[in-house]
């Protein structure tokens, strides 16, 4: 379980997250969406310990960090180091040994190659089979379907209800509602870096709606294409 | 053309000034820190002016690299790129020569101004298309990544050795040894993304101790080389042989707490400095290990979560 409470962030005099209040149960996928600098991200980053804040983080796993599967939006990599090694130095770094990578290469990747010159998409996949690897209690996965193709998006999809059935909590952040509503427990709305709402499973559509509504108003007709 | 050189400029002082300084104290250290490096070198070696060469060479061919000389083609076309090429080269090659010059090394300076015209008009990948294969894919990335950046050194280096025991001279010995260490200390000049640190369910004492250890073993590994071959022939002087190597390590410690010390930034002017003395003078290590040593544990407690 992990609780937030109260939770604010500044960069300088920017307030990016206003007094967040959410609670992760185990067991269940929690989406998190957002318009681009709604705090997403900023979020994620202060519960994995990567930035400080105002307010709390209780969690009964401790350090949390150490139990944490982490995917960035962007995961960086050295420009030498093949996908192997990659997945290597990750699972080490959490004590995880012994790991047959190619036996656990479920999106085919060519692991002997520079991790770098992968596609955006091979990164992603690359990435999450490294922290699928590490065993780890708790998953806050940042734009995971993005840049993806749609096949290994559809596994992807399923290694979360996996996942969810295993009694890890999961948290996700899309801008693809479809990919949230096929595994969310529940979604939090985030404008500005307030929390706006939290929705259950069964008014996800009423969500979805309300977003659209709000995002599109009348921009297209200001357009006025011809 | 101008803009760009402008442009390099402020991005060049915006650099300095986040390690820091202020971007002419920058300069004025940097070029002093280079005369007397130079001094020291020439004063060292009787190899310098390869040293200085080769030191200007890999800065070229860095700039040389095919995805930043094709950025400038699509902004500036093929005739300007050239010109910027070269400029940058010969901008780069001037301290170089100028060294070359004063040391009356005449026919290597035109070399290296040949050879920096040349380069700027060429462009190089920096990734190939197949994996260099490395004793180190097991251990860390610093390794890995370093010896496929600096591969063919290795080579040369012990074939330094080899003409050192033919010829009998021990010096030339200690200072294939020296270059190795430097190669290896190149390795920790750049700071890990926060993400790699992250990750280590480590506190920060017992992540220093698994970097140091690291380092310790696999620069022992790409030292045997050449400490067999040395002790072998000078058997009788394995008291310096192994002294050498101590030293070495405990310079290599001081690179990796550096780094370390000023994570996330990049090593300030000042870490530099301190570094560039304690390599002159190693006694200094005794002091500036716990300096940063404890630096680099104040550093990490954040990000480590301890």
């Amino acid at each position: 379980m992990i609780k937030i409470k109260e939770l604010s962030k500044n960069y300088g005099s920017n307030k990016v997250l206003k007094e967040i209040n959410m609670e992760f149960s185990k067991g269940k996928v929690y989406g998190i969406v957002g318009e681009n600098g709604a705090g997403k991200t900023t979020l994620f980053r202060c519960i994995a310990g990567l930035e400080s804040y105002n307010g709390e983080i209780i969690s009964d796993i401790t350090p949390l960090k150490n139990h944490l599967g982490l995917l960035l939006t962007d995961p960086f990599f050295f420009s030498k180091i093949t996908g192997k090694e990659y997945i290597r130095l990750l699972c080490k770094a959490r004590n995880k040994e012994n790991i047959d990578i190619e036996e656990k290469n479920i999106f085919d990747l060519p692991l002997n190659q520079y991790a770098s010159t992968y596609s955006t998409g091979m990164k992603k996949k690359l990435a999450i089979t490294a922290i699928l690897l590490q065993e780890n209690e708790c998953f806050i996965l940042d734009e995971p379907f993005n840049g993806v193709d749609i096949q290994s998006n559809i596994v992807l999809s399923e290694i979360i209800l996996k996942l969810k059935e295993l009694n890890k909590t999961v948290l996700i952040s899309s801008h693809i509602f479809s990919t949230l509503s096929d595994t969310c427990d529940e979604i939090y709305l985030l404008r500005k870096g307030e929390q706006i709402k939290s929705v259950h499973k069964g008014n996800f559509k009423t969500l979805e709606q309300e977003m659209r509504e709000n995002t599109i108003g009348n921009r297209i007709e200001k357009l006025e294409i011809k | 053309m101008k803009d760009y050189f402008e442009l390099q400029l402020v991005m060049t002082n915006r650099k300095i000034k986040e390690a820091g300084v202020n971007p002419v104290l920058g300069y004025f250290l940097g070029l002093t820190a280079f005369i007397l490096l130079s001094e020291y070198i020439f004063h060292k070696t009787e190899f310098a002016k390869y040293l200085v060469i080769l030191a200007c060479l890999s800065f070229q061919f860095r700039l040389s690299e095919k995805g930043r000389t094709d950025f400038l083609l699509s902004i500036y076309g093929d005739n300007l790129r050239n010109k910027i090429r070269v400029l940058e080269n010969l901008i780069i090659s001037s301290p170089f020569v100028l060294i070359l010059v004063y040391r009356s090394l005449f026919p290597e300076a035109i070399i290296l101004f040949s050879c920096s015209i040349t380069i700027a008009l060429f462009s190089f990948h920096s990734i190939l298309n197949f994996t260099i294969p490395t004793p180190f894919s097991k251990s860390s990335f610093e390794f890995s990544v370093g010896f496929r950046n600096t591969f063919l050194m290795f080579p040369l280096v012990y074939a330094l050795t080899a003409i050192s025991i033919h010829v009998g001279n021990l010096n030339l010995g200690l200072f294939s040894m020296l270059l190795v260490f430097l190669v290896i200390l190149s390795f920790y000049t750049k700071p890990d993304n926060e993400y790699y640190v992250w990750v280590h369910a480590n506190t920060p004492k017992s992540f220093l101790k698994k970097k140091m250890m690291i380092a310790t073993i696999n620069s022992i590994l790409l030292t045997t080389p050449i400490i067999i071959g040395l002790l072998f022939f000078y058997l009788a002087e394995y008291d310096l042989i192994l002294l050498f190597l101590l030293i070495s390590i405990l310079l290599l410690w001081t690179m990796v707490l550096a780094k370390y010390s000023a994570f996330p930034s990049e090593i300030s002017l000042q870490e530099g400095i301190i570094i560039a003395l304690t390599l002159s003078f190693p006694p200094l290590v005794l002091l500036i290990i716990p300096y940063f040593y404890r630096k680099s544990i104040k550093n990490l407690k954040f990000i480590l979560n301890d």
